[in-house]
């Protein structure tokens, strides 16, 4: 049987050479605690400040305004509550996000809701872009922090975060954005970019799971979740993960330096993919297709079949890629994002998210844009004769 | 069939997860996969079957064999056309029997349809019974056997069915467990529940789903056959023919439920004798044998779960409808359970009983008035 392929680069990738091998002495003899006074404290500072460093400079930022985190989920989280604790009681009460985030800002978002905060959702357009009608009425005044990713991690859409953030701003709210699947595939300069507090993950970018990191703009109103330290500057105490951070600012420098190139190739494999579908699938339906799309990410839907047996169907011919969110049980539930854009219940039953990523390539494009269509062909085959 | 692709129902215990070992030391081409059927959250403890930890269990299995394992979600079919018939069922005043109807849709259509897409040539699943040139037989182990829950299942799924635990006792399954050094599994403990029914209170689920003001969980009386009320009850969906627990005291003999009224929520008592029945009445008539049996042929009837079967004979075949008379009275013949026909070991057929017929009311009748 031909090797397995990976599509699935949106949901994690293998961890770089480079990166494992800058990692491995921190696993060794340099393995200190950072807030230590001796010299294996020191030396892991050392590696840990300039690890920050490395990161700010991916974002053009200051390393005081770049925190460590666990990944994308604790920065989401960090980077709401955070900031609405501080503010809810200077007259900015309301959150803003919109219905097709990523959970780990919906799920805050709510939970604020519970604890006395005003949630406000952004209606998305039929491509689920945000557009300034809808939020300019909706960020005002008594906005604490509006959240809003910059490219869906399901279907790619790409949203205006520097028209939004200018908004925000404008009124006085401060403004967050999910970067996860952004990073290394759009340029960031925070210098220019008005935005207060942005989240990255390390595992989408070649560095391990379990690291990421959020940046927060100097002089951000910000409380900590976490007590009990000082490290990070008390705004996310516990003993800072030094070999991982120095994964991440490896990642991310690499990221940065292929990322023009790299998201041209993706680009034309997604799009050569997406025809190769397209030409024998006709009517399948791709989402967020009218509007700005990241490079790695195809998400499509074909009608009369089900993501969950074309998944496994494709995995079973060697091709991996996933379905809406994955519940805990890792059995498959239609997306909330595609309903969130008006795609019907049928349609968001069958979406299959294909991504593209470091590993691919051409040669493996070719082979799923002819696997995929004969699987769909022949679940269509089954449902017919049914 | 030439291929040797199986799609193995896991449950993550042990008597699937050594169906899925059994054939994939036989070379079949094994795929695991674990029906998701409902969803409790976060609020129920661990339970033996359906839980996050046994699809983790499931999933562990194939690992260790080196075979794909799936989770299928069948939540919202499993949830109409099982869990929803199960409380209907109670509004109705019988008792249901959900696993057959779980059987019958949701296992041998729902799962069997996943099959096809993944083009499988067999379905395999951990039920104690054989499946023998397209029919299917009672399991090795008596003690174990399951065919009482199987008769739904339709002909042409039945022929390409691999029932590998159905040909060993239960012992001999935990042996194999751990011969393959699946001793976790091996020892953990069976479930007896019905699996979305937590802690055996189906009340819960009753309430759940109809609301607390649904008439079968309404106050009611206790009647005699005559008529006489001699208690109050809070609900008839909480007994079923033949319980004795929760029933009035103070009689001659002790008084079991005869049967449910819902129209007037009324439980009607009886002595022990007013439950025998020599008749029985049966609807959704399924025959799963080559041949369906005739008015007048004899056949082997069994009522209740690990029931002794008896014979009996056919005497009205009325479309999906049966009518059996037994050759000996039948305990507790209760609305909504299954009778299945067997001949020796061979499943013949089975149907959703309607009640116990005609012929055993007039027997009953005289020996309640006597009794009280």
């Amino acid at each position: 049987m031909a090797p397995p392929i990976y599509l699935d680069h949106a949901a994690t990738t293998p961890v770089r050479q480079e990166v494992l091998e800058a990692m491995t002495p921190f696993f060794g003899a340099r393995f200190g605690n950072p807030s230590s006074v001796h010299r294996w404290g020191r030396d892991a500072r050392t590696a840990l400040d300039e690890a920050r460093s490395r990161v700010a400079a991916c974002l053009k930022a200051q390393p005081d305004e770049i925190v460590f985190t666990s990944g994308g989920t604790e920065g989401d989280n960090l980077a709401i509550i955070g900031p609405w604790r501080m503010r809810r009681a200077h007259g900015r009460n309301a959150v803003v996000t919109s219905p097709t985030e990523h959970k780990a800002v919906l799920e805050v978002v709510h939970q604020i809701a519970r604890e006395g905060g005003e949630e406000r959702l952004l209606a998305v357009n039929a491509c689920g872009v945000i557009t300034p009608d809808v939020y300019e009425p909706m960020i005002d005044a008594e906005v604490a922090v509006c959240s809003v990713m910059w490219i869906n991690n399901e279907i790619g859409v790409v949203q205006d975060i520097p028209a939004i953030g200018a908004h925000a701003r404008s009124v006085g709210a401060l403004m967050h954005t999910d970067a996860v699947q952004a990073f290394g595939k759009l340029a960031i300069d925070t210098t220019r970019l008005p935005v207060d507090l942005l989240s990255l993950s390390g595992h989408k970018i070649g560095a391990p799971k379990g690291i990421g990191a959020m940046y927060i703009r100097r002089g951000t109103p910000f409380e900590p979740l976490f007590h009990g330290g000082s490290q990070d500057r008390g705004r996310r105490p516990g003993t800072e993960n030094v070999a991982f951070a120095v994964g991440l600012a490896v990642a991310a420098e690499l990221q940065l330096a292929e990322r023009e190139r790299e998201c041209a190739r993706l680009c034309v494999m997604r799009d050569a993919l997406q025809s190769a579908i397209m030409a024998r699938v006709p009517d399948a339906v791709v989402h967020g297709a009218g509007a700005t799309r990241a490079p790695h990410i195809l998400n499509i839907s074909v009608p009369g079949t089900d993501s969950e047996s074309l998944l496994m169907a494709l995995d079973l011919a060697g091709i991996a890629a996933s379905g809406g969110s994955a519940c805990q049980s890792g059995s498959v539930t239609p997306s909330h994002v595609l309903s969130a854009i008006g795609v019907s219940r049928s349609l968001a039953g069958a979406a299959v998210r294909l991504s593209v990523g470091k590993m691919s390539t051409d040669d493996d494009i070719a082979r799923v844009g002819e696997v995929f269509p004969s699987l769909v062909e022949k679940a269509r085959r089954l449902a017919g004769a049914a | 069939m030439a291929g040797r692709r199986v799609l193995v129902a896991m449950s993550g215990g042990v008597d699937s997860s050594v169906a899925a070992a059994l054939l994939h030391t036989q070379g079949y081409e094994v795929i695991g996969a674990t029906m998701k059927l409902f969803c409790h959250g976060e609020d129920l403890p661990d339970r033996p079957c359906c839980s996050l930890d046994s699809v983790n269990d499931a999933r562990r299995v194939c690992q260790q064999l080196g075979v794909p394992h799936y989770v299928l979600n069948l939540e919202s079919a499993f949830g109409r056309d099982v869990v929803q018939d199960f409380v209907d069922e109670y509004s109705r005043g019988r008792t249901p029997i959900p696993c057959v109807r779980c059987n019958t849709f949701t296992k041998f259509r729902d799962l069997v349809r996943k099959a096809d897409a993944l083009e499988c040539d067999w379905i395999a699943t951990g039920h104690y019974a054989r499946a023998i040139d397209g029919e299917l037989h009672r399991g090795v182990d008596h003690g174990k056997d399951q065919t009482y829950f199987l008769w739904g299942i339709e002909r042409d799924v039945v022929r390409r069915l691999l029932l590998p635990v159905g040909h060993q006792t239960k012992a001999e399954t935990r042996a194999v467990a751990h011969r393959l050094g699946l001793d976790v599994i091996a020892e953990k403990v069976e479930s007896q529940d019905i699996c979305f029914v937590p802690d055996g209170d189906h009340i819960k689920i009753i309430r759940r789903e109809l609301g607390g003001d649904t008439p079968s969980l309404q106050r009611g009386p206790f009647v005699l056959h005559d008529g006489t009320t001699v208690g109050e009850h809070d609900g008839f969906a909480r007994f079923t023919i033949g319980q004795r627990k929760g029933v009035p005291g103070g009689f001659a003999s002790a008084m079991f439920v005869i049967a449910i009224e819902p129209d007037t929520r009324a439980v009607v008592l009886g002595p022990r004798e007013a439950l025998m029945g020599r008749g029985l009445i049966a609807r959704g008539v399924h025959w799963m044998c080559a041949e369906p049996r005739a008015v007048g042929d004899r056949v082997s009837v069994q009522h209740r779960h690990r029931a002794t079967p008896v014979p009996a004979e056919i005497v009205r075949i009325d479309g999906d409808e049966i009518e059996l008379a037994l050759d000996a009275p039948l305990s507790a013949i209760t609305p909504g359970q299954s009778m299945v026909l067997y001949d020796e070991d061979r499943v013949l057929g089975g149907g959703f009983i309607e009640s116990g017929s005609r012929v055993a009311r007039r027997l009953a009748l005289p020996i309640l008035a006597s009794g009280v």
